[in-house]
């Protein structure tokens, strides 16, 4: 077991893992505070990392400032994603309409279309072309740990996805705003009443999630060096099966479950042909619906 | 009353002199990728067929040709729809494209019925020509291409080869059409794989490659994928020589991989350093529509492909038919095209010249014999 070989994919599947957590983390929290799946979140992801692109090509600033850029970019479009595909969807306040789960469920909906629009629109933009990243922003220098060969992306993506976690967990349980977003989440309608304002909060929420949702983009467009309006969705669907895997509203469970992805997937490429292996996912999410119908982690955690 | 009656002979006389002009135009259909994920090479191609349309229609023949361009997605579902929609429109004598074989091979089971001539500029798979007689192509087939490089590899000592492609028809055909042709030269493939196209990370296949220990690695992809793989064969450290077929010839898998592209072998049958000055016409043409940039493979195969069918069309005229069309197709005899001279044998089959190519100081040279 400890050779290489085995050492080298397990390797390779912590980093995959790392990049679905990434994005998991930010699609976790719109779920669970709002308990409905913001398809939106895959084109979040690709402005993130197009805003990125385009601020190299048009200043050229150093590293930090382009993530930095990418950030602003995603809160800027988690902001009006909320504002166009889920405010109209609340904004009848009579009794039936706010207990109602067809307006909620019609959000899906919106935000697929949102998705769409936003796609075919970089498409026309920028051609559906791959676009290269400068090299002297790519983050993928390789680095040598033992037998085992990592890349520098790696560790900067466990870094801001430990940041991520970590940051989060202090908004969530320290600070006010947490305390708001918990109490949405759990009863939206009793938030209500006790005098929240559900409306800034849900708006805090989609910034900060977006905001995730972009780091993750641009990171990942310097991770692989390739940029192009469809990359959204693979990742969108892989953060979808973790954050199910992990319980719907659990982020430390979805990026546990992420990891268990990408381990999985790439330890599976030794014993099936590669083409497969998106198959080991989907059998770990039906696995786990079946037997772990409330996620792996989600009974048994507090709802975040 | 009188009014009317003037009004209505105006307009019939308008209608008869519209129709004799009309007479003059003859329309072919063009399928091909202009969105999603294939766009860029559908996009090429209208580019490079409306460089031989202009040249065409400027070169005094007594009849002036119009393209009239459908978006496929390469969807099958979609290029089906568009040949039905070819097929209806009476005025249409021939139809070029789709971009991959899956959707060629769709969309011939509507021309096969309707005898409508289809010729594809990129479609490899060996049975898109078996459909019926109407289907014809100008590009190698992996059939061919499969042993040509069997026979380069084997020639630099190449013994143990480890094949992968991509999930697709074409794919299939790249393994098979090399694998084949490598054992019969004595060699071994010590494994061969599939990944979905689009696949972003390598980096476990590489591994799995990599415990094989293979001589040299024959991919079938395309340059998106190609250079994800090349950047990601580069940062695991691996030396392996990489051989590939012509689908990865693209100024865009060097931009991609940047220096993880050299050394890359691969074929083609179009040089754009080729001196011959219709090959240079074409590049200068090209360069001309986008900002300098230089043509690769397909869309020199797009270009002549066009050729190829103006050229028929010109045979069969006038009052060109679509089985007048497909006989003068099927006459075609030493081609002169940017991409080496074209015949098609008696199946349809384009008997091309290849050559090989290496990919040095990032820039395709050809390799010295």
């Amino acid at each position: 077991m400890f050779d290489p070989y085995y050492l080298q994919q397990l390797a390779i599947g912590l980093s995959l893992g790392m990049t679905y957590a990434l994005m998991a983390i930010g699609f976790t929290l719109i779920f669970g505070v709002l308990n409905v799946v913001n398809f939106a979140h895959g084109e979040i992801y690709t402005l993130g990392a197009f805003a990125g692109l385009v601020l190299i090509s048009a200043t050229a600033p150093p590293i930090v400032a382009v993530i930095l850029g990418a950030l602003a970019i995603g809160a800027l479009a988690g902001f009006s994603l909320e504002r166009i595909a889920f405010k109209p969807f609340r904004r009848f306040t009579d009794e039936a309409s706010l207990k109602s789960r067809a307006m909620r469920e019609s959000t899906l909906l919106s935000s697929l279309a949102v998705s769409i629009v936003v796609r075919e629109a970089l498409e026309i933009v920028f051609g559906s072309q791959m676009r290269s990243v400068p090299f002297e922003y790519l983050i993928n220098t390789p680095v040598r740990v033992g037998p085992v060969i990592l890349v520098t992306g790696d560790f900067i993506i466990f870094g801001v996805a430990a940041a991520m976690l970590i940051g989060l967990q202090y908004l969530l349980t320290r600070t006010r705003v947490g305390l708001a977003i918990r109490a949405v989440s759990n009863n939206p309608l009793g938030a209500k009443y006790v005098g929240i304002d559900t409306d800034r909060t849900i708006i805090t929420t989609f910034v900060v999630g977006s905001m995730m949702g972009a780091a993750a983009g641009i990171l990942m467009g310097l991770y692989y060096g390739a940029v192009f309006p469809a990359m959204g969705f693979t990742p969108g669907i892989k953060a979808f099966v973790a954050m199910v895997m992990g319980g719907l509203s659990s982020i430390p469970g979805a990026v546990i479950c992420a990891l268990i992805l990408g381990i999985s997937e790439s330890m599976a490429t030794t014993f099936v042909s590669s083409g497969w292996s998106d198959m080991v996912a989907y059998g770990f999410l039906i696995l786990t619906l079946i037997f772990f119908p409330n996620g792996l982690f989600g009974a048994r955690r507090e709802r975040v | 009353m009188n009014f009317r009656l003037l009004t209505l002979t105006t307009l019939t006389a308008a209608g008869i002199a519209g129709s004799a002009f009309a007479a003059d135009t003859v329309k072919l259909g063009y399928q091909l990728p202009l969105t999603g994920d294939t766009a860029q090479y559908g996009q090429d191609f209208r580019k490079a067929a409306e460089i031989a349309l202009t040249e065409f229609n400027a070169a005094g023949k007594p009849f002036k040709v119009e393209i009239v361009f459908e978006d496929s997605r390469s969807d099958a579902k979609e290029g089906t729809n568009i040949a039905r929609k070819f097929v209806d429109d009476k005025e249409i004598v021939g139809v070029l494209g789709d971009f991959t074989s899956g959707v060629s091979m769709a969309s011939a089971q509507v021309y096969k019925e309707a005898g409508m001539p289809q010729l594809s500029q990129t479609a490899s798979h060996p049975d898109y020509t078996k459909v019926s007689k109407y289907q014809f192509r100008n590009i190698a087939t992996q059939a061919q291409e499969g042993p040509y490089n069997a026979k380069w590899m084997a020639s630099k000592g190449i013994k143990n080869v480890a094949v992968i492609a991509e999930q697709t028809d074409w794919g299939q055909s790249v393994v098979s059409g090399f694998s084949d042709a490598v054992k019969a030269n004595g060699g071994t493939v010590a494994f061969s794989e599939f990944f979905n196209r689009g696949l972003k990370d390598y980096r476990s296949l590489i591994s799995k490659i990599e415990r094989a220990k293979p001589d040299a690695i024959y991919t079938g992809f395309f340059y998106e994928d190609g250079a994800q793989f090349l950047k990601q064969l580069q940062q695991l450290g691996i030396k392996t020589p990489v051989y590939s077929t012509s689908a990865a010839y693209s100024p865009k898998l060097i931009e991609l991989a940047g220096g993880a592209a050299e050394g890359v072998h691969l074929t083609s049958n179009f040089l754009p350093t080729d001196p011959s000055p219709n090959v240079q016409h074409f590049v200068d043409e090209w360069k001309k529509r986008s900002d300098g940039a230089v043509p690769g493979q397909f869309p020199a195969q797009a270009y002549d492909a066009v050729r190829i069918m103006l050229a028929a069309v010109e045979k069969a005229s006038p009052n060109p038919t679509r089985e007048k069309v497909r006989d003068a197709l099927a006459q075609t005899k030493d081609f002169p095209g940017v991409t080496g001279k074209t015949s098609f044998s008696a199946d349809r089959e384009a008997e091309k010249e290849l050559v090989k190519v290496e990919v040095k100081g990032g820039a395709f040279v050809p390799v010295a014999e």
